[in-house]
């Protein structure tokens, strides 16, 4: 079991990622914005970040960012999550600090997988 | 009393700063180009009182890499509104700049008069990512024509994650009128788990008002 931060300024896609997280026995907080994400991150440190793209006040990118710069925080695994399913896309999270990405929308058993994997409870 | 003293230094700086430049909108143009973050993000605070240097302000996003100064420009740009606004910031939904493109939508939804006649033509653009910014901007963009323009989407569009939006959007606006379209959309996306996920969310929403 892990304790997963879900990053989204879509409370439905917060509602399915968390539903299908905790289908799989994981822990989920919530946070709408990367700005809400990084307090919550910073009290209250995670196993892993589900982070989506494009969001108000602070973007996914930019949350990655500020997690890496952090040496409290700076190993927590992320995926970032997100629409755009262009390579550049895939290279600009990577850059940001994404240990992996997952096309929107995630079958549920490719999420359970992927984050059974970047958790670290299975293996490739 | 340490935010005093921080507040208080922050103020003897921009004074210090705006002594060095004449204080008319060429000499805060200048400032604009200056090497240190801090004078370029109180010129573009000091722009924002200029209408008819908005096109400068855009050309200053583009080529700004601060945050500070970029959200600056953002809420400069946002205080003075209007056409000219709202025309010049749409071609930054397709930039590469994750917060050049959330920074254009969120002033966008901050201009309703202006956005809302450029809607009909971002909901049917022919890049996906355009259409979901149109429906993110229609989040929060008070409008009476949304769930005309939702409900249009829905009916029309087949690019899952539009679609994903959309019903979204349906959730916070739909009207009981919108149920049997969801049920349509439900049907041509039965294998898509989310899709159908976000459909009884919207239909259990629209069902009891919430």
């Amino acid at each position: 079991m892990a304790r997963i931060l879900v990053v989204d300024d879509a409370a439905t896609v917060r509602s399915y990622h968390r539903m299908v997280l905790e289908q799989a026995g994981h822990e989920v907080s919530e946070a709408e914005n990367g700005l809400e994400a990084l307090e919550k991150v910073l009290r209250d440190p995670v196993d892993l970040l589900l982070v989506d793209i494009n969001m108000p006040k602070m973007d996914g990118y930019r949350f990655l960012r500020e997690v890496r710069r952090d040496e409290t925080i700076r190993a927590i695994p992320a995926v970032m999550i997100s629409t755009e399913a262009e390579d550049s896309d895939k290279e600009l999270a990577w850059h940001a600090g994404a240990n992996t990405y997952l096309v929107k929308p995630a079958k549920p058993e490719v999420l359970q997988r992927l984050v059974a994997l970047a958790t670290g409870e299975v293996t490739a | 009393m340490g935010f005093v003293k921080s507040d208080t230094q922050e103020v003897v700086g921009s004074t210090e700063h705006r002594r060095e430049y004449s204080r008319d909108p060429e000499g805060m143009l200048q400032q604009l180009r200056d090497p240190d973050p801090a004078r370029r993000r109180w010129a573009a605070r000091d722009l924002g009182e200029f209408p008819e240097y908005v096109s400068h302000l855009v050309d200053a996003l583009e080529n700004e890499d601060d945050e500070t100064v970029r959200q600056a420009i953002f809420d400069s740009l946002a205080r003075i509104g209007g056409d000219e606004v709202a025309e010049l910031l749409l071609p930054f939904l397709r930039s590469e700049d994750a917060q050049l493109r959330n920074g254009a939508v969120e002033v966008l939804t901050e201009l309703p008069d202006a956005t809302a006649p450029r809607m009909e033509k971002l909901l049917h653009d022919p890049d996906p990512d355009i259409r979901i910014f149109a429906l993110d901007i229609l989040r929060v963009l008070p409008h009476p024509k949304s769930p005309d323009w939702i409900a249009q989407i829905l009916a029309t569009d087949d690019h899952v994650n539009v679609i994903a939006v959309a019903v979204d959007r349906a959730a916070d606006v739909g009207t009981p009128a919108m149920v049997e379209l969801l049920e349509e959309v439900g049907q041509r996306f039965a294998d898509e788990p989310y899709i159908q996920f976000a459909i009884r969310t919207a239909l259990e929403r629209i069902a009891t008002g919430a």
